[in-house]
């Protein structure tokens, strides 16, 4: 692996008596994209949060090219070039799908306005499928729809670490295929994603390595072709799914 | 038909009042989900601040006004420090009682510096006004109009056509996202305080010379914006400002045809139809709670 961008050392993260991630340590190589598994409450979502600044952890260290991360506000990380494209996609449901795309570049100061309006249509290349919609507010968008203007909303951040919390949540096969279509092509321009998914046989199609959590603790770890093999993650997280 | 005319235009001067301080309820709302009850106050303590500099002090009005805007600039920014930002965290019930206490402070600090007695402030203008045909255009109610229309296309270029207009309009939707994606929280809700207060206290200013200046005004103006608000659809930009001008116009016909005494009855009675029969005002929630 190349030099870590992202480096958890011991992590520990509480909600009031409860141990969502308990003593948690890997990393994130540049150009990788890494991804998390585990069931819901495994403490993957709650991994990104304490990234992003959301939760505090109770323990451990968060290192981004190996300065900690603890204790800054999510403002000052995104400004670091984390960008977390949260669970439930988080559209503001008021702004068009223009505007929402624009303010993903609120981390990036003195781009000026122009700039910033020629960058999202850059950013409809890659999202085609949106161009469409620019000018349509963000509540009237379906689930896949708001998939790929969180997306491109991350991306406009330029971030060194880009954090997908379930993008294929609650979307049709189809969408899905589509979504990790992106993600895909988003890793081969580069950039270094950490990826949570339930979805284990879509998580490893597009990742370099992969982790597995159980009850906030890792419990496994490998390439794609070694988790898939593995006969205890086959019957855990992929009993019944046919993504 | 000229008493109409002439009624209207008064009732729209007065609803123009009632908007201003409409718009300060709502983008405080929408920033924090929070109702301001010292909003009105705003509008008490700009149009005391003219007294200070404009009569008791004799200073040119032009600097009264730039003082005292300056002065509610200062105000909003210190009510967020003191009144919402220790608070942020909590429910809403914590941050309106608070809201409540500052109302009761700033009625109460302006009652032990100025006394009881209300005070006068002239109006801009020397002249009284003129005549358009059959009505009377009253000059300082032609310059509420004025000004209140120029503040609402500021504030509609500002949200709609400015980098900073949309990060307070993503804040007032989603708060954490908001941070997520590097926008300062905390300043767009600083900067939402500010502006409110500086919209109350231009309110204050504006209507000032047609209200004696006393410490219940704050309060009265207060109820009616609130109303505006609620017959408007609570939340909605447009809704409060047309809310705060059908008010201001009911109450001013409601006056002239049923009964004086009366006058600040109607708005209440509108504002209990509306509950009754349409609660999500005229502008409803055009926006789903959640995406």
């Amino acid at each position: 692996m190349s030099q870590p961008v992202l480096e958890i050392r011991d992590l520990t993260v509480r909600y009031g008596e409860i141990e969502a991630v308990r003593g948690l340590s890997f990393l994130v190589g540049t150009g990788e994209v890494v991804t998390l598994l585990g069931s819901n409450g495994a403490g993957k979502s709650t991994t990104l949060k304490a990234i992003s600044g959301l939760v505090k952890p109770a323990g451990g260290s968060i290192l981004l090219d190996g300065e900690p991360l603890t204790g800054l506000k999510p403002e000052a990380i995104v400004r670091l070039g984390v960008a977390h494209v949260p669970e439930g996609r988080r559209v503001f449901p008021g702004l068009t799908v223009r505007e929402n795309i624009m303010l993903g570049a609120s981390n990036r100061s003195g781009v000026p306005k122009r700039a910033l309006r020629d960058e999202v249509e850059a950013m409809f290349e890659l999202f085609p499928d949106i161009r469409r919609f620019g000018d349509a507010l963000g509540w009237t968008l379906s689930g896949g729809q708001l998939q790929m203007v969180a997306l491109a909303r991350g991306l406009m951040a330029k971030p060194r670490l880009l954090l997908l919390d379930e993008p294929s949540l609650g979307l049709a096969p189809v969408i899905v295929q589509a979504v990790f279509a992106i993600i895909a092509e988003v890793r081969r321009r580069g950039t270094t994603v950490l990826l949570v998914e339930q979805n284990a046989r879509m998580g490893l199609s597009v990742a370099d390595r992969g982790y597995v959590l159980e009850t906030g603790r890792l419990v496994l770890e490998g390439d794609p072709q070694a988790l898939w093999a593995n006969d205890d993650i086959r019957a855990a997280y992929l009993r019944g799914r046919a993504a | 038909m000229d008493l109409i005319l002439q009624l209207l235009f008064t009732g729209i001067g007065i609803g123009s009042v009632y908007a201003l301080v409409a718009l300060g309820f709502v983008l405080i709302f929408r920033a924090t989900n929070v109702v301001n009850f010292a909003q009105g106050e705003f509008s008490m303590v700009a149009a005391f601040l003219m007294v200070v500099f404009a009569v008791d002090l004799e200073w040119p009005y032009w600097l009264s006004v730039l003082l005292t805007i300056g002065g509610m600039a200062l105000l909003g920014a210190l009510f967020n420090l003191g009144v919402y930002y220790p608070l942020r965290h909590r429910t809403y019930l914590p941050v309106i009682i608070s809201t409540i206490g500052a109302s009761i402070f700033l009625a109460n600090t302006t009652l032990a510096l100025y006394g009881p007695q209300p005070q006068v402030l002239p109006p801009v203008f020397e002249t009284q006004g003129f005549l358009l045909g059959p009505v009377f255009l009253d000059s300082q109610y032609l310059l509420i109009i004025a000004v209140t229309a120029a503040l609402v296309a500021f504030q509609y270029w500002f949200f709609e056509h400015t980098l900073v207009g949309k990060k307070l309009q993503a804040t007032s939707q989603d708060k954490e996202m908001a941070a997520l994606l590097g926008i300062p929280v905390a300043g767009m809700i600083m900067l939402t305080f500010v502006y409110s207060a500086v919209l109350g206290g231009i309110a204050g200013i504006l209507v000032a010379p047609v209200l004696f200046v006393s410490i219940q005004m704050g309060a009265t103006i207060a109820l009616k914006a609130f109303a505006a608000t609620i017959i408007g659809g609570f939340g909605d930009v447009t809704g409060a400002i047309i809310g705060g001008l059908a008010l201001g116009i009911i109450e001013t016909f409601g006056a002239a045809y049923v009964s004086v005494p009366y006058k600040d009855a109607f708005a209440f009675i509108v504002l209990v139809v509306f509950l009754v029969v349409r609660p999500q005002g005229l502008f409803g929630e055009r926006v789903a709670e959640k995406a």
